[in-house]
């Protein structure tokens, strides 16, 4: 049993997990230089900075994050973003259109790569664990945690890093058609219920599953036979506007996170995740169901989490 | 349990099938041509490692690294004996893991500069993979250099930890202008093309490709496997975003050692990451000194990127694909291009100029990528 022991949401107007179901977003923007302090973020990007700035809330929300600002070097780093990099790699390419290679800047090269937002928290906490970024859509984030879990029963990592992050620009609102982007960050730590208990952590939520199949019903139907009670809610995918049907785990309250927070693309599984989690810390028990990608998506996945029971 | 390799495919500029990007490699021909698909008046560079599909000079299209992937997943599936039609009837379980590093960005380009026809929904390869093959369980890492071995080691886990029987890994890149223009401004580029492991090396040239195996759970003994797997290593240095960090690289071959069980004096052949960077082979060449010690001098050590260019996340899996192909045959290809090794390199037993001929069994593949992340396969072909 793998469990979480530690969250941060980084978005407009939320401190805690709970506020995701609880708040609303200010009009403002997140500032990741008032959490990380302005030296060495001039010249990374906004998704990495958000990243960033949401890995040490839930370093430090875990308990995880030493004096020296550095965390266990066994720790395992999975990112999920889609439209992390798509505003620097389209940016360079028009420049290099417009005015050749002599146009286009050294500080966009880390950029240019998709993987540069884990592999910056990596080197910012010491984390030397396995580091992996998943852009894999609207499923994005819950695989993420997928991934996440297997990499702990495979003896790869003592924990990890479990984050997901979308900026909000002109590029991305032309790529996605979205009028209301995240421009945001959710993040976790998962660990396994032994090693939470052996260093005394608070285990805030148990990973009891994660599913993945070619549709909405489908994966409901696989998270049903992996849980035992019914769940007392269900975060549901991004719709874009399309209802799902009312036989869906009929009577159960749906949240839609992304009406309330803006489209969030490949960070919406983590951000159920946490918003789960504070569902639980709100002193609510039993089971909740999380489902990213529609039956319009190429696949739906899914996760039951459920409130912890202290040390049994 | 045993992972075996049951199945290969491989695309590159080289060849589109891995017979014969394999026959070109032992021959030592090299892809690299006059770039086809950008504005030769907007770089210094002027050759690339192409695949030649473009519908004319200097035009581009969406979604080739997409097309690419596809045929190589495709061949590696009828290697195995996996019946496409099938599979067409619905949406099969088999997991697809696909390591890319630069995914459909290309096309994000062309749209954004060109106004090309592409939509957000095969900016990752799951909606392609679904359409094709019926595949559900699919996912899209981007993992820079690394990204297609370490989408292997998922693929492993998945199989040791008894998920499922079967797993398609694969890796995909086209070239980005993004990614090309700013090694063009800011990094020598070799005009005679890459010359890994060589003195005067002056740099990585990018390539395009795409390589795929099928993995299946098997038992030691079954002779159904073209190779088996041994183990897959991945780590971060966490040290830089873009140079390499010998702890980190030596602490991944150590890792895949352990999990493989096996000594690095076992190790009969070493397909290398080597770019031709004059930072990576530096690290790469210390690194095997470090894990090797006193044995540095016993496994043949090759690389391929002389002869298809770096293709990026893809770059690893292509590497495992030739290497597989080495132990069945006992043929290592030779690095082309490399005259006077590399100091560091001294006492490291490098094939260069021609083929050598070796009964050998256990190989290791490297890739390494920006942002420290590395992965090393470990895998073993039987001979009866």
């Amino acid at each position: 049993m793998n469990v979480i022991t530690g969250t941060f949401p980084m978005l407009p107007g939320a401190s805690e997990a709970t506020d995701l179901l609880t708040r609303q977003p200010t009009g403002e923007r997140v500032d990741p230089a008032a959490v990380l302090g302005r030296k060495g973020l001039r010249y990374k990007d906004r998704a990495t900075t958000l990243g960033l700035a949401a890995a040490l809330l839930t370093l430090r929300d875990a308990e995880l994050l030493g004096e020296d600002g550095r965390a266990d070097p066994a720790t395992a780093v999975v990112v999920s973003s889609n439209l992390g990099n798509l505003d620097t790699v389209c940016r360079v390419a028009r420049t290099i259109a417009d005015e050749t290679t002599r146009g286009v800047s050294p500080m966009d090269t880390a950029n240019a790569s998709s993987n540069v937002i884990a592999s910056e928290i990596a080197i910012r906490f010491g984390l030397r664990g396995p580091n992996l970024t998943l852009c894999n859509g609207p499923t994005s984030g819950v695989d993420a945690v997928r991934w996440a879990s297997l990499l702990l029963r495979a003896e790869r990592a003592d924990r990890v890093l479990v984050l997901g992050v979308e900026p909000d620009n002109e590029t991305v609102r032309a790529f996605t058609g979205k009028r209301r982007c995240l421009d945001g960050a959710a993040a976790m730590v998962l660990e396994s219920a032994e090693a939470a208990r052996e260093r005394g952590a608070r285990t805030r939520a148990e990973l009891v599953s994660c599913v993945r199949s070619s549709g909405v019903s489908e994966c409901l139907e696989l998270l049903s036979g992996n849980v035992r009670t019914r769940p007392g809610m269900w975060l549901v995918p991004e719709t874009d506007g399309e209802s799902l049907p009312e036989r869906l785990l009929t009577g159960v309250a749906r949240t839609d996170l992304s009406a309330t927070w803006g489209a969030a693309s490949g960070a919406l599984g983590v951000l159920q995740c946490v918003a789960a989690v504070g569902w639980f810390d709100s002193g609510e028990h039993g089971s909740v169901h999380a489902v990213a990608g529609s039956d319009a998506d190429d696949a739906s996945a899914g996760v039951v989490l459920e409130s912890a029971k202290e040390y049994r | 349990m045993t992972v075996g390799i049951t199945g290969l495919g491989a695309v590159a500029g080289i060849g589109a099938d891995v017979d014969t990007v394999f026959e070109n490699l032992r021959s030592g021909r090299g892809a690299l041509a006059e770039m086809r698909g950008f504005d030769r008046t907007r770089y210094n560079a002027q050759r690339l490692f192409e695949i030649d599909d473009r519908p004319e000079p200097g035009v581009d299209e969406p979604r080739r690294a997409t097309g690419f992937l596809l045929r190589a997943v495709e061949e590696a599936l009828a290697d195995a004996g996996i019946d496409l039609d099938d599979s067409y009837t619905g949406p099969t379980e088999v997991p697809v893991l696909v390591g890319t590093g630069l995914r459909e960005l290309r096309s994000a380009e062309l749209w954004w500069r060109d106004e090309a026809e592409f939509r957000a929904e095969h900016l990752h390869f799951g909606t392609a993979l679904r359409r094709r093959l019926g595949a559900a369980d699919t996912h899209t890492l981007s993992g820079a250099c690394s990204a297609s071995l370490y989408a292997l080691a998922l693929g492993t886990d998945l199989i040791e930890l008894g998920e499922t029987e079967t797993v398609v890994v694969a890796g995909a890149d086209v070239i980005t202008e993004s990614m090309f223009g700013l090694t063009d401004r800011f990094q020598q580029v070799p005009t005679d093309g890459p010359r890994p492991f060589d003195l005067d090396r002056k740099g990585a040239v990018m390539g395009e490709g795409a390589a795929a195996v099928v993995l299946r759970a098997s038992d030691s003994v079954d002779a159904g496997p073209r190779a088996s797997l041994r183990s897959v290593g991945i780590n971060c240095d966490a040290h830089h975003v873009t140079a390499p960090d010998p702890d980190g690289v030596s602490e991944s071959i150590r890792q895949a050692h352990r999990r493989a069980a096996v000594e690095a004096s076992d190790v009969d052949m070493v397909m290398l990451h080597a770019t031709g960077t004059p930072m990576n082979d530096k690290v790469e060449a210390e690194s095997l000194h470090r894990v090797f010690g006193n044995s540095v001098g016993r496994p043949l050590v090759t690389g391929i990127k002389s002869m298809t260019g770096h293709t990026s996340g893809s770059a690893g899996l292509l590497g495992l694909v030739a290497a597989v192909r080495s132990l069945e045959t006992g043929v290592v290809p030779p690095i082309t291009g490399l005259t006077t090794p590399t100091p560091e390199a001294e006492g490291i037993r490098l094939v260069s100029e021609r083929p050598v001929t070796e009964s050998m069994s256990l190989a290791q593949v490297h890739a390494f990528g920006f942002g420290g992340v590395n992965a090393v396969a470990v895998l073993e072909v039987s001979h009866p």
